[in-house]
């Protein structure tokens, strides 16, 4: 194990760690420039998972949050310091992705359409479960049974599913695993830091997500919940353009590259 | 140094002492303000030691300004969300479907000291300790030259990079490309932004890795350093102090809680 962290650590990699956190940044920039609702600040970190391994992503994700509080303003963001771990755990799981081959094999088309369906139609269901649930007298909560929700929303679930599918035939297109990778990361990623977000900082970002958390706490949710569920229908989404934007770029670069 | 760091040169003792002592209290005194319970505790280290220390720095007004420009969005927001939706709770008034919440306000405060005392922490060590003596202290007390190496080389790279998207932000548009308009136009236009971005910085690697390699980057001699870096018997005192009273801090909280 000692081994393989060590191996992991060439100075190619020493050198590609700083350009990772730079290109962190840049994209975090480009996003704000172009007033997208996503972050997409986790690209480099996902690359170095893809490109060396797990340890060298964690390590790269982690410094990247670290850093980007100290670095001189305009560009610093000390709200990502608390949440380095957060950031540590994406490499880390983009590292053992690539080790599974995630970044290079194409998937068939009809997969990335089922991903796309299955993934809009279970955010639909948490969203619908999450909206309608109960609390009576004594605190404890009840969440109406799927059967009643899915014929309460047939119509939606029907629309979510086919929106689902056309994103992913049009989106993901031969990057199904890379795709399904990010939305499995999103969600571990929403779940670990919500606590963080919700004690240290409110339940707020400062930016547009935190509508969302608004329109959950409005619905009577405790803070937790509501920084969880409006994580849970973010962060999956911009890991998986995040994921898919690194299955491009590996494709693009040239083998002799790739072979380090 | 200007591109680099927020660093301002005054002579003062807090600008003195030496990096690491400083960066021992700014991570202690942000541990600290998180353990303690209460609405009012990130208040009182905000007022009783991060203040002094900045007049001690000769940094009060920069600082003051600073930690204002960047909490300020912030603290809006979690005024707006957690008064105004709270869900339930005591009225504080009522005006149309707006009624303010009393828990979500003292909520809200708690809140707005947590980010202002961490900005002010974390500001205030920038402010007064400059980049490359915090490097070459950390080094000197034992700081893998990977890790050292990493950390400068990031702080160097970050403006360079921001410039370089902005460039290629403004030929791929002078060639055409739409960059405002609609979510899909605006979404479309990312990846012809980041792909030359990202792909030109990774074909750098190996440059890179070849010309530290040929300044010695990977010899396990020990390195000398040019500049003294003061340190004394009664900072190290101090450091082991800051790290005790956290950890006892830490310890109080926990069986206090259970």
């Amino acid at each position: 194990m000692l081994e393989n962290i060590k191996k992991e650590f060439s100075t190619r990699t020493l050198v590609l760690i700083p350009i990772a956190i730079a290109i962190n940044i840049a994209i975090g920039q480009l996003v704000i420039v172009l007033k997208l609702p996503i972050y997409l600040d986790s690209i480099g970190t996902v690359l170095v998972g893809a490109l060396v391994g797990p340890w060298a992503g964690a390590a790269t994700g982690g410094l990247a949050s670290l850093l980007w509080g100290v670095i001189p303003p305009p560009l610093q963001y000390a709200y990502a310091i608390p949440f380095f771990y957060v950031a540590m755990v994406i490499g880390l799981m983009a590292g053992y992705f690539g080790k599974r081959g995630v970044f290079e094999k194409e998937s068939p088309r009809w997969l990335s359409v089922l991903i796309g369906a299955v993934f809009f139609f279970t955010l639909t269901f948490f969203i619908t479960a999450f909206l309608n649930r109960s609390t009576d007298e004594t605190g404890y909560t009840t969440y109406p049974a799927p059967g009643a929700l899915f014929s309460q929303y047939a119509v939606f679930f029907v629309i979510t599913i086919v929106v689902g599918a056309a994103i992913g035939y049009y989106l993901l297109q031969k990057g199904g695993y890379a795709g399904l990778a990010g939305l499995v990361t999103g969600a571990v990623a929403a779940i670990i830091s919500a606590p963080t977000a919700a004690i240290v900082f409110g339940g707020v970002t400062g930016s547009g997500t935190d509508l969302l958390v608004a329109a959950f706490r409005s619905s009577g949710a405790p803070i937790m919940a509501s920084v969880m569920a409006q994580g849970s229908v973010s962060d999956p989404f911009d890991k998986m353009l995040s994921f898919m934007v690194v299955w491009l770029i590996l494709g693009s670069l040239p083998a002799r590259f790739k072979a380090r | 140094m200007d591109a680099l760091s927020i660093y301002v040169a005054r002579a003062s003792g807090l600008h003195h002492l030496n990096p690491i002592t400083k960066f021992v209290l700014t991570l202690c005194l942000m541990i600290c303000g998180l353990v303690l319970p209460g609405t009012w505790s990130s208040y009182l280290i905000l007022l009783a030691i991060i203040v002094p220390l900045a007049i001690w720095g000769k940094v009060l007004s920069r600082l003051a300004k600073l930690v204002f420009n960047i909490s300020l969005p912030l603290i809006v927001s979690v005024f707006i969300i957690q008064t105004l939706f709270w869900g339930k709770g005591t009225p504080l008034f009522e005006v149309g479907p707006f009624a303010p919440k009393l828990e979500g306000f003292l909520f809200s405060i708690t809140s707005a000291g947590r980010i202002l005392f961490i900005m002010a922490d974390f500001i205030l060590f920038s402010l007064t300790t400059r980049p490359d003596m915090l490097m070459i202290s950390l080094k000197q007390a034992g700081l893998p030259a990977g890790l050292a190496y990493i950390i400068v080389t990031t702080l160097q790279l970050v403006p360079r990079f921001v410039a370089k998207a902005n460039t290629i932000l403004d030929a791929q548009r002078s060639r055409g490309l739409e960059t405002q308009g609609n979510l899909y136009v605006r979404a479309k236009a990312l990846l012809p932004l980041i792909l030359p971005l990202v792909i030109g910085s990774l074909l750098e690697v190996e440059e890179r890795a070849i010309a530290i390699e040929a300044r010695g980057f990977s010899s396990k001699k020990v390195e000398t350093s040019l500049i003294e870096i003061p340190d004394s018997k009664n900072q190290k005192k101090a450091r082991v102090f800051f790290i005790l009273s956290t950890i006892l801090l830490i310890a109080t909280r926990l069986i206090w809680l259970s």
